[in-house]
């Protein structure tokens, strides 16, 4: 295809192989090319890529297949097509509990179509290895097609001849000519004032009869900025990967707890979490009593522990660091810590009570004492009893065998076995089992348990405001992304190069006079409107009135 | 009167403005042939006019929007309703950009209609103010939806120059094989359009003669430990049943000629939020649409296209194709910014991450990596004029699957979007 061939044009320029349009004077050379009448393609301004070498190595070849606009179109259509493919049945990682088994899920919610879905792999699509491999590709691709063509066009542009040949401005999609009768010099410098108010620099040859007016060269470079801009924002997005530099899990704290944030040296303290729903006057007629939330909130107190961090025994020392309300769309940020609301669980859970021991036949209670779910103290001195706590169960049940054992470590059915001794009381006291929570007296027939102790002696608590329960749990989501801000810079980055090859657009036009007659063509990358508009104005400044429509060479006129 | 009222009606009032400037663009290109006047001025007044009429409408568009920004107190951008008005109005905005640039009459007579139709498809939906759930109680609500929808009207008006070069240029006298597939899709891609009018026909007519029906659902589910519940639910159809919700037993049926229950079963494989009511109103669109494409034809007696692709002679395809590309070009940077950079910081401070493959949020990316891939076909040779125009196409189809079909037909994070 490519054949080494004498690559010097007829105006004595030296150009590389590959080179379609003479790098100083513009005249296409090929034969083929110099021949057709239809408007030249100037893409890169016709100049030789870098992959256009004469003898290809492998690596040569690799190099020419990511430098071919062709094959990164291919590989933007494979990847949305695979986006889109995706999109069908939800995506396994939508699917937060722990059981889900999307072996069995999609065979069953979605039958036939969800078995062979799972069986392609398409519910795990955007972390599949081949769609990954599609991401690695286009950023290949971006990186080659940058550099193959910047350079060579930065050439280009920085050396451009003002004098063109004929061929190269008569085959322009804009073009003009016609005879002139004034002074080819002094027309040329008139136009060239034309088109200085235009916004555009005007550069005369020597020879006063050629010129070339050029404005937004800048815009040119705005694809290349977008392209690194994007290849930043993947390198970002790849970054991610490192270990710690993408921290994402979940807390779950009990109004009043404070717990540790594992892998970080924070612990964090719910001081509230709470609900709002909106008034019914609030919602139009349809929404009434949809109970509809306006907020949902967690006060939160943020603490960085500087000794016995995650020590079972002893008690963490913290600073308070950070204090927040966080919402839906108001995270907790601290450094690179990031606490988002999550859920919530508005099951109440109990902390601590205060009960009265009463003596039933009397009728005269003492106390209150106060009574922890958690680290309870093992000895109470309430009036004339003393109370030694035996055993406590946080989540009460009977097993098969009839034995007492806790389900789970959270206070569900909270239960203790005291050692009561007191006046009526034997000497050595008496086993006395307690149930703070009212339903599980009644479930677990704490009476019948106690048997005739229960005529003796009572725990009882008064009022609610003896219980403290902490009425919700809010389940806060904890982030840290070590690599959002180099994300954000490219994307920025891609955004200003975006905007500077679009908003923008490189103009030039170029004219020779010789025995008074004008040539003039012009070329731009878009907005060619816009551009015949610039050309007839300043003709119009020169005594040439023309339909700008009219400079159009579309590849109709030959 | 209060905001709300004169919101709603200033709406009122820029519809009907739309309307009349679409006539009188349709004055300005067919009364050229009228009489003896001078075409040429003919055409300048009266395109004056219609541009005029309709900049007014787009001035009481944007009198509705802010007037129930006013009286409701947030931005109207939260609900399918308020979404599809901006939408109409974006398009109109970018309309009246693009007109400023190339003062090209002609695009007025298929922006107008377009800006329309998405209007009357707002109207479907219930049009009160919605007080915002947490999820949007964020000012990136104003800025992401709005900047997303000027995007996204950029690449309509693209579509619509694109249309308009297709029905110049296709040669309906073509008889080769091509010439006729191409005479096809143009036809299909009318027809398309007429099954939108015809939902919202169909939307309309039965509202208004109040007809109901509603069901009761029984849904079976397979929990992980492999119990089976069932739950009931009763369905509210507003359109005929033609096609019942799966597993139903009709609650109360209005008769519609003679119809007292669902005429078939919905398919257990639909699935999602009221898959057999989405499966019918898509029914009843298209019966309307072909209905409607049927009356047409028995007027006009010819295809569609052939019957606009005369009132289209005279204008220069060059121009199109050139409006059409740069409305994309001007587009793609204002939905990137907006769909999706803005789309990911709002994520981030929202949800903790700038991405998470949402439905909505891959169909944005699609879209995105599509009209890139059209920028990009752009730049090699024959790839302009009519292949470009039919990329136009399909990319406006791309866009309105993104902002309408995720949430009718994918149930994802933006479902809170609610559309029914």
């Amino acid at each position: 295809m490519l054949l080494p061939v004498n690559t010097k044009c007829e105006c004595g320029h030296q150009n590389a192989v590959g080179t379609v349009l003479c790098e100083s004077c513009g005249k296409p050379l090929e034969k083929e090319l110099l021949e057709s009448n239809e408007p030249l393609e100037m893409r890169y301004d016709g100049v030789a890529r870098r992959s256009q070498k004469a003898n290809p190595d492998y690596l040569d070849k690799i190099w020419n297949f990511f430098s071919s606009v062709k094959i990164a179109i291919y590989l933007i259509i494979i990847t949305f097509v695979g986006a889109m493919l995706g999109t069908i049945f939800p995506q396994a990682s939508t699917f937060i509990s722990s059981t889900f088994d999307p072996s069995v899920y999609y065979a069953e919610q979605y039958g036939l179509p969800g078995k062979i879905y799972y069986f392609l792999g398409l519910h795990r699509t955007y972390t599949s290895w081949w769609f990954i491999t599609l991401l690695v590709m286009i950023a290949t691709s971006l990186v080659i097609c940058s550099i193959d063509r910047v350079l060579p066009l930065y050439r280009a542009l920085s050396k451009q001849q003002i004098r063109k040949h004929h061929a190269f401005l008569k085959r322009q999609k804009a073009t003009y000519s016609t005879t002139l009768a004034e002074d080819e010099a002094e027309w040329t410098k008139q136009y060239g004032q034309a088109l200085r108010k235009k916004g555009y620099k005007v550069f005369v040859d020597e020879s006063g009869t050629a010129l070339l007016a050029e404005k937004n060269r800048f815009s040119r470079w705005g694809p290349y900025i977008n392209h690194i801009g994007l290849i930043l924002f993947l390198l970002a997005v790849l970054a991610r990967s490192i270990p710690g530099w993408n921290v994402d899990q979940y807390v779950s704290i009990a109004d009043g707890d404070t717990v540790p944030i594992v892998g970080t040296n924070y612990y964090v303290k719910s001081e509230g979490f709470k609900i709002e729903l909106y008034e019914n006057e609030e919602l139009p007629e349809e929404l009434k009593d949809s109970g509809r939330i306006k907020s949902f909130k967690t006060e939160v107190v943020l603490y960085e522990c500087s000794a016995n961090c995650n020590d079972d025994f002893e008690q963490p020392t913290l600073t308070e660091v950070h204090q927040h309300t966080i919402l839906v769309n108001d995270p907790l940020r601290y450094k690179e810590l990031k606490l988002h609301q999550f859920d919530f669980n508005l099951t109440p859970r109990i902390n601590a009570v205060s009960p009265m021991v009463v003596n039933v036949q009397t009728g005269e209670s003492y106390g209150p004492f106060h009574l922890k779910m958690v680290e309870p103290e093992l000895h109470y001195e309430v009036g004339p009893y003393t109370l030694e706590l035996i055993d406590k169960y946080m989540d009460f049940a009977i097993n098969s065998e009839g034995e007492p054992i806790t389900l789970s470590s959270s206070p569900n059915a909270p239960a203790f076995i005291f050692n009561i001794k007191g006046p009526g009381l034997a000497e050595a006291g008496e086993v006395f089992m307690y149930f703070p929570l009212e339903k599980d007296k009644v479930r677990f027939s704490q009476d019948t348990i106690n048997r005739e102790l229960a005529n003796k002696v009572a725990i009882k608590v008064e009022g609610m405001e003896n219980v403290d329960f902490s009425a919700a749990t809010t389940h806060l989501n904890v982030r840290i992304d070590k690599a959002i801000k180099y994300l954000w810079i490219g994307a920025v980055i891609s955004m200003i190069g975006l905007v500077m090859g679009t908003y923008w657009q490189h103009r030039r036009i170029w004219l020779r006079i010789d025995d008074q007659q004008l040539t003039l063509g012009a070329h731009t990358n878009k907005n060619w409107y816009g551009l015949r508009a610039d050309i007839a104005y300043a003709l119009k400044h020169c005594g040439i009135e023309l339909d700008p429509k009219s400079l159009d060479n579309g590849g109709h006129k030959g | 009167m209060n905001w709300l009222e004169f919101s709603s009606s200033s709406l009122g009032v820029a519809f009907f403005l739309y309307v009349f400037a679409t006539i009188f663009y349709m004055v300005a290109i067919a009364g050229k042939k009228w009489g003896k006047k001078d075409p040429k001025l003919h055409e300048a007044r009266w395109g004056k006019i219609a541009f005029i009429t309709s900049t007014l409408g787009l001035v009481a568009h944007l009198l509705f929007f802010f007037t129930r920004w006013i009286g409701s107190g947030q931005i109207p951008t939260s609900n399918m309703y308020e979404f599809i008005t901006l939408l109409g109005m974006t398009i109109m905005i970018a309309y009246t950009i693009i007109y400023f640039i190339y003062k090209k009459l002609l695009l007025g007579m298929f922006a107008l209609p377009l800006a329309i139709i998405v209007i009357a498809y707002a109207s479907v939906f219930p049009s009160d103010v919605q007080p915002l759930v947490p999820a949007l109680q964020s000012h990136w609500l104003k800025i992401h939806v709005t900047t997303a929808a000027l995007g996204e009207a950029f690449f309509a008006v693209g579509f619509a120059a694109a249309l308009m070069y297709l029905l110049r240029t296709i040669d309906f006298k073509d008889k080769t094989k091509n010439g006729k597939r191409a005479q096809r899709w143009l036809e299909f891609t009318l027809i398309s359009i007429l099954v939108v009018i015809g939902f919202i026909i169909a939307a309309f007519g039965f509202k208004g003669a109040g007809y109901t029906a509603s069901f009761q659902q029984e849904n079976a589910s397979v929990s992980q430990l492999g119990e089976i519940s069932t739950t009931t639910e009763t369905v509210e159809y507003t359109m005929p049943p033609i096609f019942k919700p799966y597993n139903s037993e009709a609650i109360e049926v209005t008769p519609f000629l003679g119809m007292t229950d669902g005429l078939f079963e919905t398919p257990s494989w639909f699935n999602g939020v009221n898959s057999g009511r989405k499966l019918n109103t898509v029914v009843w669109s298209i019966i309307v649409g072909l209905l409607l494409y049927g009356i047409i034809r028995v007027i006009i007696r010819k295809p569609l296209g052939a019957a606009i692709h005369p009132a289209l002679e005279g204008i220069d395809p060059d121009d199109l194709d050139e409006i059409s590309y740069r409305a994309i070009v001007i587009g793609f940077p204002i939905f990137t910014l907006g769909g999706l950079i803005f789309a990911m910081i709002w994520a981030e401070e929202a949800w903790g991450r700038f991405w998470g493959w949402d439905p909505k949020e891959v169909w944005a990316l699609i879209t995105w990596l599509y009209y890139s891939a059209y920028l990009h076909f752009r730049l090699s040779r024959g790839w302009q004029g009519k292949p470009s125009a039919w990329l136009a196409v399909i990319g406006f189809v791309i866009v309105l699957f993104t902002l309408v079909g995720v949430n009718l037909l994918i149930a994802g994070m933006h479902s809170y979007a609610g559309v029914e």
